[in-house]
């Protein structure tokens, strides 16, 4: 699915989060967005998603105003998983909560494809490590086979050799069921590895925007700040 | 000047909270009659809540109970009317002390748990999960708590003027040297019919005041942990004083 965004703009009561932010996010290709904490890169996805309501500019989906966001799936910064549920009742979640019983062998193949053992098949999120939520939170994601995967800081909180792991199986991830990736970043590494196109945003507009393989080429004063960790 | 626009800050914002809880309420009524109905969540969500609140129900109505019937006997017996201690005693609870102070319990007990649990799930965006996992949070969420509560409480409310009678028993005959045949034929026989319903209805407006404001709280609370914690107060507080108002004006109905 292509998702155009022009001259989006979205305000929280008189706070104005995204000033002007136009895009395009290609169909079967990883789009990365990248910018300070606080600038409004999480509200962008959940507009996009339709999470959130926008106050100017439109959004297009193939085209179209409308879309059913049945066709969307967000893996969440911390996983939110449900902590009352198993990690199979979180993974089946609209299966479980429906009544469905026969939703096991669908689990336990999404376990095997995100890297998930089988003995937390009965376990609790509390139970399980970081790293571990991530995985079953992407598999949750993956669950109702999306066309739009939305991905908040997938490797926020988990050490270098897990964050590799978890990039590694994003790629493979996106890759062979051919989905539409839009991912939220603070790590070039992660970016530079995942991705196709990358959109640098800052102060609630686009200041860059490119290849990732090129990022670290980028001319932009501000975003090589950021690459570098300078103030700007 | 500075004051009057703080004074019309606050005003202004009363007024749109007030505005978002109404039309919050109303939103749960169209849910309600248009309902992904989740009867697994539901019975789970109703047992755990009636389960987990026997102990602090039996404890309030036995002391409630005892004090009363201590309590009228150092009045009564002043001008020779102890006799009257028996039908005090279950008039009191029923109609009133019955439903009150359950509902302050329960508000303490279930009330802050629901909104801490809601507001947690909206800082760890459980919530914006629900949205994206197509399950709408009204559904899942507020029509399990709000009427498992409202159910919950008549069933608590009976409990505690069961357990609350028999505390006043055991003190009278026990302690005041009451005769027990005559104390539960006076109990039994100034009883009527409207004074223990009118305290079930009580309960049933307290069960929902207490449920639908501490969902509200959850839903509605500022992130972090003081977002979290503000919530859980906020919904004891305005649970309580709504509870403590409201009393008046069913008492009136029932007058």
């Amino acid at each position: 699915m292509n998702i155009e965004i022009k001259n989006l703009k979205k305000k929280f009561d008189a706070n104005l989060i995204l000033k002007d932010i136009n895009m395009t996010i290609e169909k079967n290709k990883s789009t990365i967005i990248l910018g300070q904490s606080g600038c409004g890169k999480s509200v962008l996805i959940k507009t996009i998603y339709q999470l959130f309501s926008f106050d100017g500019g439109s959004i297009l989906y193939d085209g179209k105003h409308d879309v059913e966001i049945d066709k969307f799936s967000m893996l969440f910064q911390y996983g939110a998983l449900f902590d009352s549920l198993k990690i199979s009742e979180n993974i089946a979640f609209t299966d479980f909560i429906n009544n469905k019983t026969n939703f096991d062998k669908k689990v336990l193949s999404l376990m095997n494809d995100v890297g998930l053992e089988k003995s937390i098949f009965h376990r609790y999120p509390s139970e399980i490590s970081g790293g571990m939520k991530k995985r079953a939170a992407l598999a949750r994601a993956l669950y109702k086979n999306p066309k739009v995967i939305f991905l908040d800081e997938p490797t926020t909180g988990l050490d270098p050799i897990n964050s590799d792991k978890i990039n590694e199986l994003i790629i493979r991830v996106i890759t062979k069921r051919k989905i539409t990736a839009v991912s939220i970043t603070h790590d070039i590494k992660s970016a530079i590895k995942t991705g196709d196109n990358y959109y640098f945003i800052d102060n609630g507009v686009v200041k860059d925007k490119g290849y990732c393989k090129n990022i670290l080429k980028t001319k932009n004063k501000i975003f090589k700040s950021f690459i570098n960790g300078a103030k700007y | 000047m500075q004051f009057i626009e703080n004074i019309g800050e606050i005003f202004i914002k009363l007024f749109s909270n007030l505005g978002k809880f109404i039309l919050f309420v109303l939103f749960f009524f169209k849910y309600l009659f248009k309902p992904k109905f989740y009867l697994k969540n539901n019975l789970s969500y109703f047992l755990n809540i009636f389960i987990s609140s026997i102990p602090i129900i039996a404890l309030t109505g036995i002391f409630s109970g005892m004090v009363l019937a201590l309590q009228s006997y150092t009045g009564f017996s002043r001008f020779s009317a102890e006799s009257a201690i028996p039908n005090i005693v279950v008039l009191t609870l029923t109609r009133e002390l019955g439903p009150v102070l359950t509902g302050l319990m329960i508000s303490a007990r279930v009330g802050s748990s629901i909104a801490a649990e809601i507001a947690t799930m909206r800082v760890t965006e459980q919530i914006d999960a629900l949205k994206t996992l197509n399950t709408n949070y009204y559904n899942y969420l507020v029509t399990p708590r709000v009427l498992s509560l409202t159910l919950a409480l008549p069933i608590f409310v009976t409990l505690v003027d069961f357990i609350g009678v028999m505390g006043g028993y055991l003190v009278s005959v026990y302690r005041l040297g009451f005769n027990d045949n005559l104390y539960l034929l006076n109990t039994i026989d100034f009883l009527n019919l409207i004074d223990y319903l009118s305290g079930i209805f009580k309960a049933i407006a307290f069960g929902f005041i207490i449920s639908i404001v501490s969902c509200y709280c959850g839903l509605f609370s500022d992130k972090g942990a003081f977002g979290v914690g503000s919530a859980t107060t906020n919904a004891v507080v305005i649970s309580s004083i709504l509870i403590l108002s409201s009393n008046y004006f069913l008492t009136e109905l029932f007058f």
